[in-house]
């Protein structure tokens, strides 16, 4: 398990007899446990000790849930080059993981490991304590073996939270079982996310979407020309947020300070040049080069971001729900560039701009299908899980 | 060539809430070192910032004061640059959507005509830390006390209206006073929670053009904003005359050589909307109840003052400009002082009395029900002037009450004629030279007579009824 968790509790005794009594809670060192080593997976935290616990640590401890451990996370949980997400719900070792979701790691993690993967609508989830890179785009995500754990975890952390006024005032989704009747259900699927790929790609997809088309749901093609904006929008927005947010990974106040600066400005240099991996450094170059020098362009990307906002609410009125495929087939599973890390995520950073909920249901035992990812429109998480809820029992004959 | 200047103020106000603007540490920034901290005003990793409802309501009511308009929608913008006084490489400021726009500061010009200073906007923004910087053994180092880190801040932008070094300090004495009535901020140079930078261009007078403009900052008193205002405006009209080219750049007012020097450029890039801070909304219902909580504004107060109790323009100014003193000055009509004697002896007397004390209006044992008992006494003749400021001194040392005061002391004025006419026979037989005097026509030599027989009285006598019987007196000796 060494190469899956980066620590391990010292106490998996349950405590309390809350609603998660007994659950195995393993969760990425992005959220803050008190005591424990949250870095974030970068050596900017390195030995950084948390004070406090995240609100979501807080709720699910007082519900009872065991936590086991960290799991190895990429830096600051971009991409998924050094993340086990997924890996440990995989080998049993935990019922559901917590899991940064930037630009859709949640949903490509439980692909790869072939488990459930969900990102919540964009501010259910107090993001108190969270490590996190771009506060616009990021969300707790979570995995698990099914669907019905999602949502019990869901009734646990999701909802206001006094210690993070970020969050909209709105009601939060009523995550109690939700019925689902296919006939009246439509799901739309967007012709243009699946432009880019070869015809045997594109008939594997079919092959999960007649699954849809089995269990009674109609579906329907939707045209939404600007889809590959969705990517472009998050790399420009989601950049320049996180060169502001690593501003404080300034080794002033805590973190590792460089030796031998002769001023503050080469401390900076030399202790945030140490501090920061290869991909992160270029995507904060980035967001800086789109900050300082481009801050049009990042307007504009704000702007775009607004419209595919609108233009993705009037999808929601001709369909309950997207299918979308999940992992683009022509990318390497290793991105070494930020161009490689943007197509790995092609099919899932829509999510993450719109703030909408997506679920990741991975293919039934045996099929050659890849699985499928679903969205719901913003605050229909509990009728997205109740979807993904049908469908994993329809797969074992219960419907 | 003749010059005038293009002037405007930019002016940051600590405001005196009892937190700070995104956690919940206390905002005593001269407490011991660090002591109010916490993950979030050190931007700790996780930490959310959550804008502090008093501080927004302060923060509005210092607008409403000012005469701004409160914009329906604001919202926190990031300020990046990287400075240790700085603990996450932004300043949460309100760079797109400021809080409020518009609104103003009537003062008087040089030449004593009204004028109006406009406000461009007013918004909020966090405090940064303050750096300490020491020697240790031959190492220079520097210490950083994140006290002052988010205390809330509210910055005032002027529109560049003003063209005197007169103008500045007039606006700024009439803002302090402002603020000060709706109880946001002290507003002390000196100590630090009012912080003036200006701009100022200057241009051949009588034309419209806005030229490059130079930034001044340090000046730690309002004076010290005009002298600086006032160099500033000569050096770089001296520099136009030369044919220099006048440069953008910010200048440090060096108080000890009266002259402003460049400092370093600090670099500052665009500011990008912060994700974390919602954006405020305000409703007009919310709006109405905070302007129902402004008090009565010094400019209001100061009209009633010429209305209701018959003060002179500059009286009523002069007691308005201090909420404390406007408010003693009331207790005073309060307590049926005649509203003349009450402005007269609060102002000459009472005021350099507490001030010599190190006192407050609000704290001095002199309580406006103690004061008005002396000034009735005064009024209904029962004791003289002198009296009266003998007695105004006990009343800071003792508990006494002003009447038991005269009578032990028994410097009950004596105006019993009888007594007095008595006293005034005396002193002129034993002045017949002043006699002589007045009675060749020195009408001065009478006050010389007046004066022996107050002396006479021991200073008890009523000089009105001295004066009225020693003149009846001379006139017939005549």
């Amino acid at each position: 398990m060494e190469d899956i968790f980066c620590y391990t509790s010292p106490q998996t005794a349950s405590s309390g007899s809350g609603p998660l009594r007994g659950l195995k809670t393993a969760i990425q060192p992005c959220f803050c446990v008190a005591e424990w080593p949250t870095d974030a997976g970068s050596r900017a935290l390195a030995g950084f000790t948390a004070l406090e616990d995240a609100t979501v640590v807080e709720r699910l401890r007082q519900a009872g849930a065991v936590l086991t451990g960290l799991t190895r996370m990429s830096e600051f949980g971009f991409g998924l080059d050094d993340s086990r997400a997924g890996m440990a719900i995989r080998n049993q070792a935990a019922d559901v993981e917590l899991s940064l979701d930037l630009m859709g790691e949640t949903r490509l993690a439980a692909a790869r490991a072939s488990v459930c993967g969900f990102k919540p609508s964009w501010g259910i989830v107090s993001r108190f304590g969270l490590i996190g890179l771009m506060p616009s785009m990021e969300c707790c995500g979570l995995l698990s073996g099914g669907v019905k754990q999602i949502r019990e975890v869901l009734k646990v952390i999701a909802g206001p939270d006094e210690r993070d006024f970020s969050l909209p005032d709105e009601k939060t989704p009523d995550f109690s079982q939700g019925e689902i009747n296919p006939r009246e259900t439509t799901i739309g699927v967007v012709p243009e996310g699946l432009s880019n790929m070869t015809s045997e790609q594109r008939d594997a997809f079919e092959a999960a979407l007649a699954e849809l088309r089995e269990a009674g749901f109609s579906l329907r093609e939707i045209s939404l020309p600007d889809f590959s904006l969705f990517a472009l929008v998050h790399r420009i927005v989601g950049s320049v947020e996180a060169s502001s947010s690593a501003g404080r990974y300034d080794s002033v106040r805590y973190g590792q300070r460089a030796k031998g600066a002769k001023n503050w400005n080469e401390m900076y240099l030399l202790s945030r040049g140490a501090a920061f991996g290869t991909l992160v450094k270029s995507y904060l170059f980035q967001g800086a080069f789109f900050q300082f020098e481009r801050y049009d362009a990042y307007e504009d990307a704000c702007r775009v971001r607004a419209r595919l906002l609108a233009a993705m609410a009037e999808i929601s009125a001709q369909a309950d729900f997207l299918a979308l495929p999940a992992v683009n087939p022509g990318v390497p599973d290793m991105a070494a560039s930020l161009d490689d890390t943007y197509r790995q995520f092609f099919y899932t950073a829509f999510a993450n701009v719109t703030g909408q909920p997506t679920l990741y249901l991975p293919p039934g035992a045996g099929a050659i299908t890849p699985g499928l990812q679903l969205a719901g429109p913003r605050l229909g998480d509990a009728r997205l899980l109740a979807l993904g809820e049908y469908l994993l029992s329809a797969r074992q004959g219960g419907k | 060539m003749e010059f005038e200047a293009v002037i405007g103020l930019e002016i940051h106000i600590e405001l005196n809430c009892p937190t700070k603007l995104f956690c919940d540490c206390p905002n005593n920034p001269g407490d011991e070192p660090n002591v109010n901290t916490c993950p979030i005003c050190l931007w700790f990793p996780g930490a959310i910032p959550r804008l502090s409802q008093a501080a927004l309501e302060k923060a509005s009511l210092l607008c409403l004061g000012l005469g701004a308009e409160l914009q329906p929608r604001s919202a926190f913008d990031q300020k990046v640059y990287y400075y240790p006084d700085l603990p996450k490489g932004y300043q949460l400021s309100q760079a797109h959507l400021p809080l409020a726009r518009g609104g103003g500061i009537d003062i008087t010009d040089e030449n004593g005509r009204p004028k109006r200073l406009r406000i461009h906007h007013i918004h909020m923004e966090e405090d940064v830390a303050k750096l300490v910087h020491e020697i240790e053994g031959r190492t220079p180092i520097s210490l950083v006390d994140f006290n002052r880190a988010g205390a809330p801040l509210v910055e005032i932008v002027s529109e560049p209206d003003f063209r005197t070094p007169h103008d500045a300090m007039e606006f700024l004495k009439a803002l302090r006073t402002q603020v000060r009535y709706v109880g946001a901020s002290e507003c002390s140079m000196e100590n630090g929670t009012m912080r003036v930078d200006a701009n100022i261009s200057v241009r051949p007078r009588g034309t419209d053009q806005m030229n490059t403009k130079v930034e001044v900052k340090n000046m730690n008193s309002i004076r010290h904003v005009g002298d600086a205002v006032a160099y500033e405006i000569s050096r770089q009209s001296a520099c136009v005359s030369s044919g220099e080219a006048v440069v953008l750049h910010t200048r440090l007012w060096d108080p000890d050589r009266k002259a402003t020097f460049p400092m370093r450029a600090k670099f500052e890039g665009p500011c990008i909307p912060d994700p974390s801070v919602p954006f405020i909304d305000l409703s007009p219902e919310w709006i109405e109840k905070m302007r129902a909580r402004l008090p009565e504004m010094p400019a209001a107060r100061a009209e009633r003052f010429v209305a209701r109790y018959g003060l002179t323009d500059e009286e009523a100014v002069y007691l308005s400009a201090d909420p404390e003193t406007a408010s003693y000055f009331e207790a005073l009509i309060a307590e049926k002082v005649a509203p003349r004697t009450a402005m007269h002896w609060l102002t000459t007397q009472l005021l350099a009395a507490v001030r010599e004390r190190g006192q407050e209006l609000s704290g001095t044992p002199v309580t406006p029900a103690r004061f008005a008992a002396l000034l009735k006494m005064l009024a209904k003749d029962e004791i003289n002037a002198n009296a009266a400021r003998q007695v105004l001194i006990e009343l800071f040392d003792c508990g006494e009450s002003p009447e038991k005061i005269v009578e032990a002391r028994g410097i009950r004025q004596v105006s019993d004629h009888d007594a007095l006419e008595g006293l005034i026979d005396r002193v002129l037989g034993e002045n017949p030279a002043a006699v002589a005097d007045y009675r060749g026509g020195q009408g001065k030599a009478a006050g010389f007579l007046i004066g022996k027989v107050m002396q006479a009285s021991g200073g008890k006598a009523n000089p009105k009824i001295i004066r009225e019987l020693l003149t009846k007196k001379l006139d017939a000796l005549g």
